[in-house]
């Protein structure tokens, strides 16, 4: 029994990096449709720039984030005003121009630091607490408690604040929203930035946990996507949720059954998902249209 | 010739909580031309996904032939000889004219150049035969509505359903239309055509019906049909006393 | 009617000849027939030329080897619109076929091709039946979904992929072996295999199964009422381009004798670089994927020897700006910007 509630925590803490790695997919994918697939890099660039913070101007992961963010935002709303408004209606297109996009970002990384891998050990990064018999690092308690608290603030944003409603009414329908006065072009770009933003506030607290290389972010994006799918395209607390089951999925999966195959456990799962309710567990039937349908 | 060939009976169609097609019934004999109308929302294309198969009715059967078709899919029913054309204009828009008809023209033989002759015959009696090899995407929409029913006509239809096969075009485009359609009815085709343009349908005359509400509200010739109070109240509304 | 559109014009000027009925100008197998021989005769013109070029002479095979891919996958991928980034998978079953029936039952690669074409041709119907229904990009992801859990089940059956360490094949050199001592063999190996994919491409493209993958790829709706069976098309389409992915497999396996579930699964390597090259040479069109198989291959070997060093990861930076500028600007590809050019060029001249 105690076994398996180590797996349980694992699960969680697993549950609150995925969590918070897909939030910013939810926003881009989720809401508003565009497909990225260099949601990863982002991350990974995230981690990169805590590192330079770190090891160029002495700062703590955690401060550098305020430095992070914003710039990754930056970066989000160029690529998608050069990349992604163009390809507006061709989905295909977006995939192929954002693994384009992922293999430029990758590289350009891998051509800079030379190959070398890097981690950041501060002080913060290497406080425990135990609980029973494992040791729950700070660092994971931290993304876990990060994970809920953007989820929450994004959730209200986009329900309870103009600019979030506003980035719905896109969503669903452009010429709609454009009617009632909304800068759709711009609306799009905002979202776009948010959700990088957050891409690179994920890398940023997941500095002190993962070794990061240049290939890190391929290791998140397939599992973000399942996240984002498996919680109901668009639904905050969907997307929340969906991280914890499949940190769960991974923890128990790993553990009860051949640990190489939890990815093919998670997988599989998120294909029947994806053809009994591909509006996922707390989307609304049809979620999967809005947004893919043809827009003049 | 008047056997009936296709019969409507009791068809029902409910979306959730909204009957779009309630408990409608007529007979199709062979060889006619019935025109469909009725004001927006009446449930007229609906009737036609039924009778076309992308929809499943919720109550009631369409026979074809003697057969009960209810359930078979729309590639089925094309199979049988339903041929159609949609209210916004679905023609494939990379291909060439002569390709798009081409389409139809396979679904009677394998071989390209029997499809390819087929489907130039048909592109030539809707008066498209020299804009055979100009990609469906650079045609005007009334050559577009021309070549669905080319394409229809292609897979040698017992049934032609045209849905709005007018909308959107010029006085002349609709007189060439018009002939086309007399034309083909001429020739034994039986015919069933979605109209707005009251014009046409008093043209076309021999038979007309009237949905309202997804009930049939009136049934008869032309003239009779639009003399009828109640028609004119279902289009205009009820007038004031 | 006015239209300023100057493809309306009438007919393209330069086709027009009033002899021939414009319906035998429809494009049958029979008229590509002389272009696909003139291709290969090419090609193998280049093999002779660079037969003493170790370097060329491999950059070329490997070339010729993801051509085939390249124009395996433009089936489906381009024809029918199903962009499918499961086809790493078909061709790491056709690797895996050939490398167990050669190592434990020393079974001739060549015999091999069959087996490994159906089973291939099998796996793909199975997971792509349920997930056709998908729109385009779900689609597209289900199938990456597909390629992970294919990864995971490599590496965990490790009787049958040797795990992470990977199979390999010993060089017993002979024809019956597939293994071959001189570089320009595997080079006529692989173009025997493109060939045979671009004729595949080039029956399926001037038949009634063409023409139908191209109706379902840009209206499904108007093609039901056409009377396609909208499954049956996507099925045979997909067995199609998987059986002959998986064939590829078998060369491959054969070629470099060294193969491990990473690098058949991974989707860089193989399932989005088959899918690029056909982007990028011409999606949808029989040569298209060929070219962009000639300029992508070198392209890439060269940039690795000689970025390589000095920036690692180089020459994947510029696939990767290539990828994304072929996105935005040049959807149709090389063989669309040649064809434009050329309309171009015709027009002025009358």
């Amino acid at each position: 029994m105690e076994q398996f509630s180590n797996i349980l925590t694992l699960g969680l803490l697993l549950g609150g990096i995925y969590a918070l790695v897909s939030v910013g997919l939810n926003l881009i994918f989720g809401v508003i449709r565009i497909i990225n697939f260099a949601q990863g890099e982002f991350v990974m660039l995230g981690m990169y720039g805590a590192y330079a913070c770190y090891s160029f101007l002495g700062i703590d992961p955690y401060v550098a984030l305020f430095l992070v963010v914003p710039v990754l935002g930056l970066l989000g709303m160029a690529v998608y005003w050069f990349i992604m408004r163009p390809l507006q209606n061709e989905s295909m297109m977006q995939v192929f121009a954002s693994f384009g996009l992922l293999l430029v970002l990758q590289n350009a990384v891998l051509g800079i630091t030379g190959g070398l891998t890097y981690s950041v050990n501060t002080p913060l990064s290497n406080i425990t607490y135990g609980l029973g018999s494992i040791q729950i690092s700070l660092s994971r308690l931290i993304v876990l408690i990060a994970a809920a608290v953007v989820a929450l603030v994004l959730g209200v944003f986009l329900t309870r604040t103009t600019f979030g409603q506003a980035i719905r009414a896109v969503a669903q329908d452009r010429k709609g929203a454009q009617l009632m006065g909304i800068n759709v072009e711009r609306t799009f770009m905002w979202s776009f930035a948010i959700g990088t933003g957050l891409a690179g506030l994920a890398g940023v607290l997941l500095t002190p946990i993962f070794t990061m290389s240049p290939q890190i972010g391929g290791n998140f994006i397939m599992a973000a996507f399942a996240v984002v799918v498996l919680g109901g395209l668009g639904s905050v607390l969907g997307a929340f949720i969906g991280g914890f089951v499949v940190g769960l999925t991974e923890a128990i999966g790993g553990y009860y059954v051949d640990p190489v195959l939890k990815n093919a456990i998670l997988f599989s799962v998120f294909i029947v998902v994806l053809l009994v309710k591909p509006s996922g567990l707390l989307g609304h039937a049809g979620a999967e249209e809005v947004g893919l349908r043809e827009q003049h | 010739m008047s056997e009936v060939q296709l019969s409507v009976q009791g068809v029902t169609k409910r979306f959730g909580g909204l009957v779009a097609v309630n408990d409608v019934s007529f007979d199709v004999k062979q060889g006619s031309l019935i025109s469909l109308i009725g004001p927006n929302g009446a449930g007229k294309t609906t009737l036609f996904n039924i009778l076309t198969g992308q929809l499943i009715p919720s109550a009631g059967k369409v026979v074809f032939e003697g057969a009960d078709i209810g359930a078979l899919p729309p590639n089925d029913r094309a199979q049988l000889g339903f041929g159609r054309t949609f209210q916004i204009s679905q023609t494939l828009t990379s291909l060439t004219a002569l390709e798009n008809a081409m389409i139809g023209a396979f679904l009677r033989s394998k071989s390209i150049s029997v499809a390819a002759e087929v489907a130039y015959l048909a592109l030539e009696k809707v008066g498209l035969g020299r804009r055979d090899n100009i990609r469906a995407g650079h045609l005007t929409l009334g050559e577009r509505r021309r070549l669905e029913v080319a394409r229809a006509l292609a897979m040698q239809p017992r049934v032609l359903l045209l849905d709005e096969v007018m909308a959107g075009l010029n006085q002349s485009e609709v007189n060439g239309i018009v002939d086309l359609v007399l034309a083909l009815s001429q020739a034994g085709h039986t015919i069933i055509v979605i109209e707005h343009n009251l014009k046409v349908v008093r043209t076309f005359s021999q038979r007309v019906l009237v949905l309202n509400r997804g009930v049939i509200l009136a049934q008869g010739t032309a003239d009779e049909v639009l003399g009828n109070a109640d028609v004119i109240d279902a289009y205009v509304g009820k007038s004031k006393t | 009617m006015s239209n300023t559109d100057p493809n309306s014009q009438g007919n393209d000027p330069v086709n027009k000849d009033k002899n021939i009925p414009p319906w035998k100008r429809v494009r049958t197998f029979k008229s590509e027939a002389p272009g696909l021989a003139a291709v290969v005769a090419v090609l193998g013109l280049f093999i002779f030329l660079l037969a003493d070029d170790p370097f060329g002479v491999n950059m070329l095979a490997v070339a010729l080897l993801f051509a085939g891919l390249a124009v395996s996958w433009n089936i489906v991928g381009g024809l029918g619109g199903q962009f499918s980034m499961a086809h790493s998978v078909f061709f790491a079953v056709g690797a895996y076929t050939a490398a167990n029936l050669f190592l434990h039952f020393q079974i001739s690669p060549w015999i091999a091709l069959l087996p490994a074409a159906v089973l291939s041709a099998a796996i793909a119907c199975l997971i792509s039946w349920p997930v056709f229904r998908l729109k385009g990009p779900f689609f597209a992801i289900a199938t990456m979904a597909f390629t992970e859990v294919a990864l995971a089940l490599a590496m965990h059956f490790t009787s049958i992929t040797g795990g992470a360490r990977g199979l390999s094949v010993p060089f017993k050199a002979g024809l019956e072996n597939m293994i071959f001592r001189q570089r320009w063999s595997y080079a006529v190996l692989m173009l025997g295999y493109c060939a045979f994919s671009l004729i595949v491409m080039a029956v399926i493209t001037r038949s009634r199964l063409g023409y139908y993958l191209q109706a379902v790829r840009d209206n499904e709706s108007a093609a039901l009422a056409s009377g396609i069976s909208v499954i049956r098309t996507k099925l045979a389409g997909m067995a199609i381009s998987a059986a002959l992915t998986g064939m590829g497999g078998v060369i491959f396996v054969m070629y470099v004798r060294v193969v491990d579930p990473a690098s058949l699964l991974s989707l860089f390597d193989i399932g989005v670089k088959i899918a690029l090259i056909a982007l990028i040479g011409g999606i949808g069109t029989i040569y298209g994927p060929l070219l962009g198989a000639l300029l992508i291959v070198p392209l890439d070997l060269w940039l690795r020897a000689f970025i390589g060093g000095k920036l690692p990861g180089g020459n994947l930076l510029v696939l990767g700006i290539i990828l994304i500028l072929f996105s935005l600007f040049l959807k149709q590809g090389i063989h669309g910007a040649i064809k434009s050019t050329w309309t171009f060029l015709m027009r002025r001249k009358l």
